[in-house]
């Protein structure tokens, strides 16, 4: 029995590496398939798989192990429920729904029902922060749930979906549009423009733009794409950055959603400026829904000339890309660990220099861009540097989107200029009673009511998309625990300062909670946070203590000196 | 063929290694003119010019700055991840780390400004934290690279906490490696070691942030997985984390039992590296000094294992000749290349990854088997002890040994052939807790029947060196010349180094009259006349699964007749029960001791070992590769696979 299992399993294996591959790079779309099939990745599975690639099932089970998508151990339910915890939902009620969802289904979180129909699991940020409390079943994902809602989303699981009323995809909410939104129509514009020019006129539009990258570091897009351009190798790679897993930032959700073919146009745009002929979209795995939908989007572009060989015509010019899904893994946003996740690894950023533009994926020059800079680079070549440049500020020009949510009246989508103060910003959302907002994620800052005057830009507060409002009523110790306890879990877990730094922090968070630190172990933490931003490997390491030092330092007032709540 | 060291090897075929990458190359630099360029940095204050490339680590080294580390390992590719050798960069405004920062461009570097050491002694804070450190009865108080930090840097509280109590359970499941995860820091050396340097890839990190640890495939104990027990882990481990199985309180119960009779024999590497763990340099020889120590120590006899190298090289050599002769003269189906079968490393290797090719593998036993087999049949026999009261101790550089001698085909003579195998660590523990003075001891020799040092047993530490006796033996035994005439001091240098894998060919250009020990398998060596024996060296299991593969294709490597693997990089001198640490210079400063063993020995060739032909007269009287000895000295193995599940 066990010989015929086996041997059907490596003949799936070797179906499998037919259609992905036989290289490492193939291993993790192997698995979320195999996993899709067996409910977990079995030992059998895992070693199987290993053999098949030529690597060692040891280091199969360690990429298995780092995705918290994967299961390794028990199988999994038919209906994987995925609750967020993250910090915007949880100020928007998820403990209620959590417990009516553990009332419903007799387990509690982590576990599965008896008859192998639900997981109850938590899982960080879903993107889905303004409308909050989200959850999301298999590739299903379900907003604003009330634990009133709870019952009917569990009966129409049992009902395999057939009728329901809730929508397939939750639309977004854009509250205000600006320049990049309102272009949708120019796709295919900036295509043309770009493919009309030389590589090296091309990369200088870019350059005039003065555009930095969306994602949150700022690295001049020009200077990134002239490096890889620069670097000689016969194989450059194009990749898109969907991994949008910052806590907080829910943009690039509706960029992939509704400005698909803007976002198409830049990565083509791309690909022509460096010379690369082939393109990665890295799609985080709580938009498992889209999947189908940019999959056929891509199809589409292809029947269309648009993607593939000779694009518009354009001899010698030929471009792919293709869709690979991520699995549950916030580092896979730093470009160096989602380049080893697309190697089929595990999601450990790489020792810088060297750099991508130069090996990047597979070893060779890679740009890793994320989705708004993409739709940005198209219309920057449709309508012009100036078009773009003329909003923002000097060193942060162009307008940005923003994902507000928290505690204000509107929360959703904003594309407002670079340069806005942080008043301003509440002004518009309807959040001018807020005590502090979180700017940048829980990678970000903590800005306190007085510094409200500061400006979102690159040169004061930067941000990648994510605001988060917190109300006069909001415990910021509560805040603060919520980040702590997501680099906890989010750390690749590679280096000391961000792996144990961690730990240290939110347990002297915890110590506060208790109301038993002292100011000179918390002034201790002050400073092992100022290690961890210079000594840690990556950028999301170095970012991950921010949040804590800029809330113990703006609110030590509310925080020390707390009275133990007894249970 | 010339191949990379090991550890060249290992630094540049990281792509199998998800985390560790080859900083120190630069594939696309963006000035191609630049490569090869020198580059001026200051670090501290001094000047100085390191080709592109450089690590900031390195380019310090060179003007005796110390920078401290604990992920990095000389032999490993570069991680990064423990962070302990960041340093200031002016100009940059977050720390970088000296092991994994290439030099690239001028660079004024600082190694030890405020937030340097306020960063390192966090990290070092924050290790702690995490790390149960009994130090007192931990195997490697005062040789720990984590404690020696510790103390540098005055860590005299524990800032962050402290484990009080153990977390894992301890993993002594194998014969030859003991898991005590609770000491683990998360350099992943192991990992390296095992995954890049061996090819055996028994661990890998698992899990992520906080839950981050380094386990085998299904967290099976280390008995279950195909675990070859070479050690090198153990070599590169900075803390005590991994250790080898410790056999000492046995060997001291049978010491103190006026009824057991303890005999030891000791391997060549041991010799060269003892000295290590009593301050001595590398590579300073105490093969006589050793000799009294163990003596004092209270061993009843002490042999030398060269004896029973020789006795190899006259079974494996003879059983090459017969399947040469099978192969060219009687046109039988024989495996050819013949495979060395000394390394029970590399032995565990080939069952596991290459079963399919065991029949290469030469029959014959260890050395260590070899001796175990005739102390408890022979030496008993003379000297009328029952064997059932003698306790063979082995002292090996190796932690595969001691799963060597617990195989349950390792008792032909009727009991365990070899009770014990002692690592060079483990004897110089016992040295020291009998409170001998090593370096100071008198010499004294071995002890007979068994013969002293030979040359062509003593270069057995060494890689190479079984192929080197073995071609001194056979070239003369079928030419009747001397191989001198071929190599200076008969020095076969071909087959010498450190290079991953070596490949050589030795014409034979004359035959002489088959020599009496071989009368019984051959009529003459005509068939041999003019032919070339092509033979190969591998040291590291991943040069040796280089050398099947291109077997397996057919490549020039297929054409050899004899190979020697050693699954240690180095060879014995580099295995897994030898002094820590390692480096290649240290295994470089051991194989010149070896070498130098070599030439101040009066006998050099194996089938002129006089204790060895005395054996044959006495014992094994029908000779090499006849009934008795295919009874006591060969052995056969067991195709394991890979697979665990």
């Amino acid at each position: 029995m066990q010989i015929i299992e086996r041997e059907k399993l490596n003949q799936e294996i070797e179906d499998l590496k037919s259609q992905y591959g036989s290289s490492r790079a193939a291993l993790i779309e192997i698995l979320q398939n195999l996993q899709a099939k067996y409910g977990f990745l079995s030992g059998l599975v895992m070693q199987e798989t290993a053999h098949a690639l030529d690597i060692h099932p040891a280091e199969v089970e360690g990429v298995a192990s780092f995705y918290s998508f994967f299961r390794t151990e028990e199988k999994q339910g038919k209906y994987v429920i995925r609750l967020c915890q993250t910090i915007s939902c949880d100020m928007a009620g998820k403990d209620r729904v959590a417990q009516q969802l553990e009332n419903e289904l007799g387990i509690e979180f982590g576990e599965t029902t008896k008859d192998g129909m639900f997981t109850l699991e938590y899982t960080n940020c879903l993107g889905m922060c303004d409308q909050g409390p989200a959850l999301m079943i298999n590739d299903r994902l379900f907003a604003k749930v009330t634990p009133e809602k709870v019952p009917q989303i569990i009966a129409d699981c049992k009902r395999d979906f057939v009728k329901t009323d809730f929508p397939q995809i939750v639309p977004s909410v854009v509250q205000k549009k600006g320049p990049i939104t309102e272009n949708e129509a120019a796709v295919g514009e900036g295509l043309k423009a770009a493919l009309a020019k030389s590589r090296v006129d091309l990369i200088a539009v870019i350059r005039e733009s003065n555009m930095r990258g969306r994602g949150g570091a700022g690295f001049p897009t020009a200077v990134k794409w002239q490096l890889a351009g620069a670097a000689k190798s016969d194989e450059k790679y194009v990749v898109c950055n969907a991994d949008e897993g910052e806590p907080g930032t829910f943009k690039d959700r509706y960029l992939l959603y509704e400005q698909t073919g803007l976002l198409v146009d830049g990565m083509t745009i791309a690909a022509y400026a460096i010379g690369a002929r082939k393109g990665y979209i890295y799609l985080r795995g709580e938009y498992l829904y889209l999947k189908q939908y940019l999959e056929d989007f891509l199809k589409k572009r292809n029947n269309e000339g648009l993607l593939g060989s000779n694009i518009l015509g354009k001899d010698g010019f030929s471009f792919d890309i293709e869709l690979r899904m991520g699995i549950g893994a916030y580092v896979c946003g730093e470009e160096t660990g989602l380049i080893e996740s697309l190697e089929g690894k595990r999601g450990e950023p790489r020792n810088r220099p060297p750099f991508p533009v130069d090996t990047g994926f597979g070893g060779k020059p890679t740009i890793v861009n994320n989705v708004e800079t993409f739709v940005a680079a198209a219309l920057i070549c449709a309508k012009g540097a100036n078009w773009f440049n003329q909003n923002g500020t000097q060193n942060s020009s162009g307008t940005k989107l923003f994902s507000v949510s928290g505690d204000c009246e509107k929360p959703g989508i904003y594309e407002m200029p670079f340069g806005i103060s942080i008043a301003q910003l509440l002004k518009e959302v309807g959040g001018e009673d807020a005590k502090a907002v979180q700017v940048g994620g829980a990678s970000g800052w903590c800005i306190p009511r007085k510094d409200f005057e500061r400006k979102i830009a690159f040169e004061d507060v930067s941000t990648g998309g994510s605001i988060m409002v917190f109300g006069p009523d909001r415990d910021m110790l509560q805040v603060a625990k919520n980040f702590m306890e997501f680099f906890v879990e989010e750390s690749c877990g590679q280096c000391t300062p961000c792996r144990e730094g961690n730990v240290q922090l939110l347990e002297g968070l915890e110590m506060l909670e208790e109301g038993c630190c002292s100011m000179s172990y918390l002034n201790e933490l002050l400073k092992l946070g100022e290690t961890m931003q210079i000594a840690s490997k990556c950028g999301l390491g170095q970012a991950s203590p921010n949040a804590f030092i800029t809330i113990i330092e703006n609110f030590k007032d509310e925080i020390l000196g707390r009275v133990p709540t007894t249970v | 063929m010339q191949d990379k060291t090991p550890h060249e090897a290992c630094k540049e075929s990281c792509e199998r290694a998800p985390k560790s990458e080859t900083a120190a190359v630069i594939s696309t630099p963006q000035d191609t003119s630049a490569i090869g360029a020198m580059i001026k940095v200051t670090i501290d204050g001094q000047d100085v010019e390191v080709p592109m490339g450089t690590t900031i680590l390195e380019a310090a080294r060179k003007i005796g700055i110390k920078i401290p580390t604990l992920c990095h390992h000389d032999d490993l590719c570069v991680a990064g991840v423990c962070r302990v050798c960041v340093v200031e960069v002016e100009k940059m405004r977050t720390l970088q780390a000296a092991c994994a920062y290439p030099i690239t461009q001028p660079l004024v570097i600082h190694t030890h400004t405020p937030k340097v050491r306020q960063a390192r002694r966090h990290i070092l804070d924050l290790l702690l934290s995490n790390h149960y450190g009994e130090c007192y009865s931990c195997v490697r108080n005062n040789n720990c690279e984590l404690q020696t930090l510790a103390h540098e840097y005055g860590v005299h509280s524990y800032r962050f906490g402290h484990v009080e109590e153990p977390f894992f359970e301890r993993d002594d499941s194998s014969y030859s490696i003991v898991r005590d995860m609770d000491k683990c820091i998360l350099c992943r050396r192991c990992v390296r070691t095992c995954v890049d340097l061996q090819e055996v890839g028994v661990y890998e990190a698992m899990n992520r942030g906080a839950d981050t640890y380094i386990g085998t495939f299904m967290d099976k104990p280390m008995a279950e997985v195909v675990c070859i027990n070479c050690g090198q882990c153990i070599n590169r481990c900075p803390t005590g984390a991994l250790h080898a199985k410790d056999p000492r309180e046995e060997i001291w119960g049978a010491i103190d039992d006026p009824k057991k009779h303890v005999v030891i024999q000791t391997a060549p590497a041991p010799r060269s590296g003892i000295g290590e763990c009593f301050g001595l340099e590398p590579g300073t020889p105490m093969t006589f000094e050793m000799n009294t120590a163990l003596r004092y120590c209270g061993f009843d006899k002490v042999f030398d294992t060269n004896f029973t190298a020789d006795l190899t090289i006259m079974e494996e050599g003879t059983e090459l000749i017969l399947r040469l002769y099978n192969a060219l003269v009687k046109k039988e189906p024989v495996s050819l290349p013949q495979f060395t079968s000394c390394s029970p490393g590399w032995v565990k290797y080939i069952e596991h990854f290459y079963p399919e090719m065991l029949g290469h593998v030469s029959s014959a036993k260890s050395p260590q088997q070899m001796f175990g087999a005739v102390i408890k049949t022979y030496y008993a026999k003379i000297n009328n002890i029952d064997p059932a009261d003698i306790v063979s101790v082995s002292l090996m550089p190796c932690s595969a040994k001691k799963f060597e001698c617990n195989r349950p085909e390792m008792r032909d003579s009727g009991y365990q052939d070899v009770d014990y195998g002692l690592t060079t660590r483990e004897l110089a523990q016992m040295i020291k807790e009998a409170g001998i003075d090593l370096p100071n001891m008198p010499k004294s020799d071995f002890d007979n029947p068994f013969g002293t040092m030979t040359g062509s047993g003593v270069i057995f530490g060494a890689t190479g060196g079984v192929m080197e006796s073995a071609i001194r033996t056979v070239y003369e035994l079928v030419t009747g010349d001397r191989i001198d005439s071929l190599f200076e001091k008969a020095r076969v240098m071909p087959v010498r180094g450190f290079e991953g894998i070596r490949y050589a060919e030795l014409l034979i250009d004359k035959v002489g009259p088959v020599p009496d020990i071989l009368k019984h398998l051959l009529p003459d060596w005509e068939w041999l006349k003019g032919a070339t024996l092509k033979v190969a060296v591998a040291h590291g299991t991943a040069n040796a699964k280089k050398v099947l593969e291109d077997i397996k294709a057919g490549g020039k490597l297929s054409e050899c007749h004899f190979i020697e693997y050693m699954a240690c990089p180095g060879g014995c001198l580099g295995g897994g029960g030898m002094p820590i640490p390692t480096s290649e210079e240290i295994r470089a400063a051991r194989a010149k001791a070896i070498y130098a063993e070599d030439e101040a020995s009066e006998v050099r060739k194996s089938y002129e070992n006089p204790a060895v032909l005395h054996l044959y007269k006495e014992f094994f009287t029908e000779g090499p590769c006849a009934h008795l000895s295919h009874k006591l000295l060969h052995t056969h193995y067991t195709p394991r696979g890979k697979k665990m599940v």
